[in-house]
C-alpha cells in the first residue's frame, strides 16, 4: 500500500510559486507582468476567489484575469460574494468558469439571468455572506485568492483603511491552507497606518495603476425622502422602537430607514426617546446617522463595511466608532454579520416584493440580485440566549411552547405597499417562485426573508404583526389589511381586518397616536446633503456626485 | 383624464366648531389634492368626485374611497379630489391628512 500523501497542498504551492521566478521581486511585481502571472498561478480545475463585495472591488486584477485566454484559463470554480463587475461578466461569456459559487449580483442581475437562460452560467449556489465565508473553511477554500488593498509597506503587510470589509474572510482560510494570496494595493509606501493583514498571509503583491473601485452605496440624500416615507417612519418609531424600545438594531439602506434616523433628533426627541432606544447599531458609517450622532442619541456603531466621505467624520468620532489608534476607520464584514445576527434586538430594511404568506426577494424573471447579508440579519438567531427587554416582549407575543426559544428577534419589513411606477409590492406568489428561477437554483426560490422569520410588516397603512398571528390564515389576513389597494389588499374581508385591528395585529397610523397633519419634511433632522455636512461641523466630504453647490 | 362621481355611507363627521373645510396635497405632477368640505345636503353621505389624469384605476379609487368612509366617520362631507399621477400610496395619506386637519380643534 503506497503511503498517502498529506502535504500535496503545500508542496504545489512551491511548484506554483518556482514558476513565478523572476516575474516578482521577493512579494512584488510589476503591473504589466499580471496576466502573464496570472497564468503561472492558477491551474485548471482551481477554486478561485475574487474579492469583491458591493462596495469595494479587486478590479484591476479582475480585469486582468477577464483578458487571459481559454487556453490560460480553465475549468475554473469561482467563488466570490458579489459578481458586479463587467470582468466578472466576461469569464462566464468566455467559458473558463467550471461551476460559480456567490452571494449577490447587484448591477450584474440582468446579465447573471441572461446567462442563467443561456445555459453559460453553472451555478453552484447562491449564499449569504457568512454563509459563503463559512464555506472558505469547509468545501469551497480557495486554492487562489485575488484581493484588494489600500497600501501596502516594503514587508507586505496590509493596510485595508475603512474597507477591510470581507478581505480577512478570504485570506484566513487561503493563507492556511497553503493557497496563493495574490493583492493589488493603491500604493507601496515604507510605513502604513495599522496592519489589517500580516505580510506572512501574503504571497504576491502589484500595485495597480488605479486604485481600486468603491461605491458610495448607502449614501442617501435627504432632499428625495417623501412624506410617505416620513409617515412610515414615525409609524414604524412609535409603534415598533418606542413600543419594544429597541436598543440594539440594524438598518437596511434604502430612503425609509434614512428617515427613520433623521427623525430621530426631532420627532424621536418630541416623544421622549433619547437614551431609551436606539444606542447601538450595526450598520455602515451612513450620512444621514450624522444628526442622530451629533445629537447625543448613538453609543456605538459597527460596520461591515466604510461609506466614502466619511473617513474625517469617523475619526473625529472615535467613541462611536471601531477605528484604528490613527482613528482610521475600521470594518468587518463577517464579524459585522455576525453582530447583526445575534447582538441586536432588530433588523429593519425595505424590500422590492412580499407575498400573502410575509416572504419577501428581490428576484424577478429578468434579475437575478441573490442575497448578500440581508438574510443573515433578517432571520430569527436560533442559537441566541441572552435576553433584553425586545427580545422577550416579541417572544412573548409569538406564544412560544415547552420546546421553542422563549425570545424572539424584531425582523420589520418597511414597505411601500406601491413602487414606482405603480408596481404593486404585495403580490399574491413573489416571482422568485417563478419555476425557470427556481429550477436554475437547484429547486430553491431566492427568498430573502422568509414569512416565519418577520414579525412586522410595516406600510403607509399601518402595522401588521404578524409573530402575534395563531395562524398562516390570520397571517395572511394581516398581510392583507395593510397591503393598501394592491390586488392582495384589494382580497381583505373588512370584517377579519376589523378583528384583528381589534387585538392590536393590525393597527392604524391613528391607533398609534400618528397624525397624518403633522407629516412634514421640516422634521427632518436634515433637509439635503448639504444639512449633513452642516451638521458634521465640515468633517463630511459627500463624493461629488452628491454635490451640487 | 378620467372623471367621476360617488356616495358614500358614513357615520355623520362631528364638526368641530368654527371649521368649514380641510385642503392635504397640491395639485402638481406625481401628487393630488384633498379638499374635504361641509355638505349641509347630508350627514350620512360622504360625496367624492375624483378627476384623474391617469384613467383605469376607477375601482382602486372606490376601494380606498369606501374604505375611509367606513373607517373614519365622514357624513355630511363633500370631498374632491384632483389627481396629477400621483403613486396609489399617496392616495389614502392625503385622505387621512385632509381630515385630521379637519377634526383637529
Amino acid at each position: 500500500m503506497s503511503p498517502v500523501i498529506q502535504d500535496s497542498r503545500r508542496r504545489n504551492k512551491a511548484e506554483r510559486m518556482r514558476r513565478v521566478g523572476r516575474l516578482a521581486t521577493g512579494k512584488f511585481v510589476s503591473a504589466k507582468s499580471v496576466p502573464e502571472l496570472l497564468k503561472r498561478i492558477i491551474e485548471p480545475g482551481d477554486i478561485l476567489c475574487l474579492e469583491g463585495d458591493n462596495q469595494k472591488q479587486a478590479d484591476f486584477l479582475a480585469n486582468q484575469l477577464a483578458t487571459l485566454g481559454k487556453k490560460d484559463l480553465r475549468d475554473i470554480h469561482l467563488v466570490m460574494s458579489c459578481i458586479t463587475l463587467p470582468a466578472h461578466i466576461e469569464l462566464f461569456k468566455k467559458g473558463v468558469i467550471r461551476q460559480v459559487d456567490f452571494c449577490y449580483a447587484g448591477p450584474q442581475g440582468q446579465a447573471v439571468a441572461q446567462l442563467l437562460a443561456d445555459g453559460k452560467f453553472p451555478l453552484g449556489a447562491i449564499h449569504t455572506y457568512n454563509e459563503i465565508y463559512s464555506r472558505y473553511y469547509v468545501d469551497l477554500t480557495p486554492r487562489v485568492a485575488l484581493i484588494a488593498a489600500a497600501q501596502a509597506d516594503r514587508q507586505g503587510n496590509l493596510f485595508l483603511a475603512a474597507n477591510t470589509e470581507e478581505t480577512p474572510a478570504i485570506v484566513e482560510p487561503t493563507a492556511f491552507s497553503d493557497g496563493i494570496v495574490f493583492a493589488q494595493v493603491n500604493e507601496i509606501v515604507d510605513s502604513i497606518p495599522r496592519i489589517d493583514i500580516p505580510a506572512d498571509q501574503v504571497d504576491l503583491i502589484v500595485e495597480a495603476p488605479y486604485p481600486m473601485h468603491l461605491t458610495a452605496l448607502f449614501t442617501r440624500d435627504p432632499a428625495a425622502i417623501t412624506d410617505v416615507q416620513i409617515l412610515m417612519a414615525m409609524i414604524a418609531l412609535r409603534g415598533i422602537y418606542q413600543e419594544y424600545e429597541v436598543q440594539s438594531l440594524n438598518h437596511g439602506v434604502g430612503f425609509n430607514t434614512a428617515a427613520i434616523e433623521l427623525l430621530l433628533p426631532t420627532y424621536g426627541e418630541q416623544l421622549g426617546l433619547k437614551g431609551k432606544i436606539c444606542k447601538y447599531w450595526m450598520v455602515n458609517p451612513l450620512p444621514t446617522m450624522i444628526p442622530a450622532i451629533e445629537s447625543g442619541w448613538v453609543d456605538g456603531v459597527f460596520s461591515v463595511g466604510g461609506e466614502v466621505g466619511m473617513e474625517r467624520y469617523t475619526a473625529a468620532r472615535s467613541d462611536i466608532f471601531f477605528t484604528g489608534r490613527d482613528g482610521s476607520f475600521h470594518s468587518n464584514r463577517a464579524m459585522g454579520q455576525l453582530a447583526g445576527h445575534y447582538g441586536v434586538d432588530m433588523f429593519i430594511g425595505a424590500t422590492l416584493q412580499i407575498d400573502v404568506n410575509g416572504n419577501s426577494s428581490t428576484v424577478s424573471k429578468t434579475r437575478i440580485t441573490g442575497f448578500g447579508g440581508a438574510p443573515n440579519m433578517g432571520c430569527q438567531p436560533m442559537g441566541r440566549r441572552h435576553p433584553t427587554k425586545a427580545w422577550l416582549k416579541a417572544g412573548a407575543e409569538s406564544n412560544p411552547g415547552p420546546g421553542s426559544i422563549p425570545g424572539r428577534k424584531l425582523v420589520v419589513q418597511l414597505a411601500e405597499t406601491f413602487q414606482s411606477g405603480r408596481v404593486p409590492t404585495f403580490v399574491e406568489e413573489l416571482d422568485a417562485q417563478d419555476p425557470g428561477i427556481k429550477k436554475a437554483l437547484h429547486g430553491v426560490a431566492p427568498v430573502m426573508i422568509y414569512g416565519d422569520d418577520v414579525t412586522h410588516v410595516v406600510t403607509e397603512e399601518g402595522i401588521a404583526n404578524l409573530a402575534a398571528c395563531r395562524t398562516i390564515g390570520e397571517r395572511r389576513a394581516a398581510i392583507r389589511g395593510v397591503a393598501g389597494y394592491t390586488p392582495v389588499g384589494l382580497k381583505r374581508s373588512m370584517r377579519e381586518t376589523r378583528e384583528l385591528r381589534s387585538r392590536g395585529i393590525i393597527r392604524l397610523p391613528e391607533d398609534l397616536g400618528v397624525s397624518p397633519s403633522e407629516v412634514s419634511r421640516s422634521l427632518l433632522a436634515a433637509q439635503d446633503i448639504k444639512g449633513l455636512v452642516r451638521w458634521s461641523g465640515g468633517l463630511y466630504d459627500p463624493p461629488a456626485q452628491f454635490v451640487d453647490w | 383624464m378620467e372623471k367621476f362621481a360617488k356616495s358614500f355611507s358614513s357615520k355623520p363627521l362631528a364638526w368641530p366648531r368654527g371649521k368649514q373645510w380641510a385642503l392635504a396635497g397640491v395639485v402638481g405632477s406625481g401628487n393630488l389634492e384633498v379638499l374635504i368640505e361641509r355638505n349641509s345636503k347630508t350627514t350620512d353621505q360622504m360625496e367624492c368626485i375624483v378627476e384623474s389624469s391617469i384613467p383605469g384605476y376607477k375601482s382602486s379609487w372606490l376601494a380606498a374611497l369606501g374604505d375611509f368612509a367606513a373607517n373614519y366617520p365622514s357624513g355630511g362631507t363633500k370631498v374632491t379630489i384632483h389627481d396629477q399621477g400621483a403613486d396609489p400610496i399617496v392616495v389614502t395619506f392625503r385622505l387621512r391628512q385632509a381630515y385630521d386637519h379637519l377634526i383637529k380643534p
